[in-house]
């Protein structure tokens, strides 16, 4: 993207889309929005582009609505095969509606792959993945880990290919909410995030740009090692409490989006998956302390 | 090419998907997936022994879809199983009508096609018993309003829809292919009468070769919604080249005396035209002659041709998409204009843009 040059990335955005290569995926951007133009020049600048014409594996377009709404109340629209798939935003929201759309096109037309929502990481070939609902501190932890010596893989959608029993993940820029934003500022000055945008559905959000090596490889396979559900809870000192295989197989069905769409396939696929990690619950009040306690669980202490 | 043309082309000819180019494929899988045709792509991929010469991003996305409605039909199979055990053993067997029929006879079309509900095909007078026996069995009705009650009991050709207490499975029980109200009304007796029983240890029906392409055919041309209309289409030419291939002339001259004896010839000559404009269905020129003398023929002007083959094209990769729009918007008027005389649609209208709960009150009733 960075050799593009803005005019140029205007005038894709605005003409036959962007093709934006994220891992595995190639996505068809269009819009004549500046916010999402600017969005994707600072946020996706070290991602390759596809030259227009070439295949795309999904198609997003954000727009606004067509009413006369337009004129004293801006809304924006995501539509993924021309086909509107959410209620309108107010016009600010456009740059995190796309990162939106763009994750609810992994979780509803993938079907290839076991799709979690899980956030992973990988170390020496070997994948951590953290699944967990909102809320639990998954993406602060993702992001910190990012910066010291995890490569990032997701920090939404792991992909699981059944047959292969390998985790990949589009390397998509980290979501942080709230308080997180500044947690991560803190802790890691060399992350690039884009300006916040406020008063959201998820409250203040911004995008930070996974460091440059997890994108130069990202989509690359790793053999999962440890499944960590992971909690924050302010003071509490980090804690593994470990999980059976029949625990974790319980907590990613939980988390599996096309759990029931694959049937016996995805139940083979976990319980593989299950029983061959050592999966934990985990409970964490400090950054820093968790970064240190990752580093024992990476070399096996 | 634009993702229909390209879409048909790899039904009808699936040799030609090794020619597309990449952006070509990504419209095709758009218009394949707004029609619920992914599955139905990789079999045919498959059957032509063209499956590995895909690029591989395009064998990712069919495999999927095809895992999908593998799992479903699976799903659908329990379901029938759990259905031929129950309490309608009390009853005369049903008939099975659409998926479900093409998956226990092993249709052509069954391969990855994507099965959403159960329809089953009663007599009139013994629909509603199947629908307290099922009832026992966890099938509740799911509209409870007093106007849709009415709307399906006396209007339709089939009750309110049942879904499943746990399982939410969708089952329609029909007593005829074409609602009260439409503008003909086939003799269902008929269609018992011809019906034939599912191949293996069912104990179900199904309709006989030539009722069973009239309906998908009346299906679609009786619908306000053409939103997958390409399905169907697809459906009526893999359908209609089995049985040809199969029983050869005997099947079309059974197609075109049944279509006369349900009254239903005008609505096959439109579908019999849409599918050779589509996807080339070979149809033999006696057949469209026949068809054209017999009673209740009536000649496809040029502006319902554009209405039928816009209104079927998928909306995601359309070159023409404000076409497509009228079209649809003009195929609605059309299924409705059809499927009700005047004074009851003006009626029901009013009482569906004006009177009826919005769906939000609903919800909001539900909570409360």
């Amino acid at each position: 993207m960075r050799c593009l040059g803005p005019d140029a990335l205007r005038h894709r955005l605005v003409g036959d889309g962007l093709l934006l290569k994220t891992g595995p995926f190639v996505t068809r951007i269009r819009s004549r929005i500046p916010s999402v133009a600017a969005g994707l020049a600072s946020v996706y600048r070290d991602y390759p582009v596809h030259e227009p014409g070439g295949f795309h594996d999904f198609d997003c377009e954000l727009r606004a609505p067509r009413t006369l709404r337009r004129f004293y109340h801006p809304q924006v629209l995501f539509l993924s095969d021309r086909r509107s798939v959410f209620k309108p935003l107010a016009f600010h929201q456009a740059y995190p509606m796309l990162e939106w759309g763009m994750n609810w096109c992994i979780t509803s037309l993938v079907q290839h792959r076991l799709v979690l929502h899980a956030a992973a990481l990988e170390r020496e070939g070997r994948a951590l993945l953290l699944p967990a609902p909102p809320g639990s501190g998954k993406s602060t932890l993702c992001a910190a880990l990012s910066h010291n010596g995890w490569r990032l893989l997701t920090d939404e959608s792991v992909l699981l290919d059944v047959d292969a029993g390998t985790v990949s993940g589009p390397a998509r820029p980290v979501s942080l909410k709230n308080a997180s934003i500044e947690v991560i500022r803190d802790f890691c000055p060399e992350a690039r995030l884009n300006p916040p945008v406020h008063d959201t559905l998820k409250g203040t959000v911004s995008h930070m740009s996974p460091p440059r090596g997890a994108v130069e490889r990202a989509g690359a396979p790793a053999s999962p090692a440890w499944v960590v559900f992971p909690r924050y809870c302010k003071g509490a000192q980090a804690r593994f409490t470990e999980r059976s295989p029949g625990a974790c197989l319980v907590g990613l069905i939980d988390n599996t989006f096309n759990y029931a769409a694959l049937g016996a396939r995805a139940f083979h696929g976990l319980g593989a998956l299950s029983d061959r990690v050592r999966a934990f619950d985990f409970v964490y009040g400090d950054l820093a302390e968790a970064m240190t306690v990752f580093d024992e669980l990476a070399h096996g202490r | 090419m634009d993702g229909n043309p390209a879409l048909c082309l790899a039904l009808a000819r699936p040799e030609s998907m090794t020619e597309r180019t990449g952006a070509e494929w990504s419209a095709m899988l758009a218009a394949a997936r707004e029609t619920s045709l992914l599955g139905a792509l990789w079999q045919r991929a498959r059957e032509a022994g063209c499956d590995q010469d895909l690029p591989e991003p395009v064998v990712l996305h069919l495999t999927g879809a095809a895992w999908v409605a593998e799992r479903r039909a699976e799903a659908l199979r329990w379901e029938l199983e759990e259905l031929s055990r129950g309490l309608l053993t009390r009853m005369a067997p049903p008939v099975l009508l659409k998926g479900a029929a093409y998956l226990l006879a092993d249709l052509p079309n069954a391969h990855g096609r994507l099965a959403n509900d159960i329809d089953l095909l009663f007599p009139e007078s013994e629909v509603e018993r199947a629908e307290s026996l099922l009832f026992f069995e966890g099938w509740v009705g799911s509209h409870h309003d007093d106007y849709d009650q009415r709307y399906y009991r006396e209007w339709m050709h089939e009750l309110p829809p049942l879904a499943h207490r746990q399982r939410g499975t969708t089952l329609d029980l029909h007593h005829n292919i074409l609602p009260r109200t439409f503008q003909v009304k086939p003799d269902a007796d008929r269609l018992h009468e011809r019906s034939v029983a599912v191949p293996g240890p069912w104990r179900f029906r199904m309709l006989a070769p030539a009722h069973m392409v009239l309906h998908a055919m009346v299906h679609l041309f009786s619908e306000t919604d053409w939103e997958r209309g390409l399905r169907d289409v697809y459906d009526i030419h893999v359908l209609t080249n089995h049985f040809a291939a199969r029983d050869g002339n005997a099947f079309w001259e059974e197609l075109v005396v049944e279509a006369e004896a349900l009254k239903v010839t005008w609505l096959v000559q439109r579908a019999l035209w849409l599918c050779h404009r589509h996807l080339g269905t070979d149809i033999p020129r006696e057949a469209t002659v026949r068809l054209a003398a017999a009673s209740g023929a009536r000649r496809i002007s040029p502006a319902a041709r554009w209405m039928f083959r816009h209104g079927s094209q998928a909306r995601a990769a359309s070159c023409t998409p404000l076409q497509d729009a009228t079209a649809r918007g003009l195929l609605f008027l059309r299924g409705h204009w059809l499927k009700m005389p005047p004074g009851l649609l003006v009626r029901h209208l009013f009482y569906k843009a004006f009177l009826a709960p919005k769906d939000d009150e609903e919800n909001a009733r539900h909570q409360a």
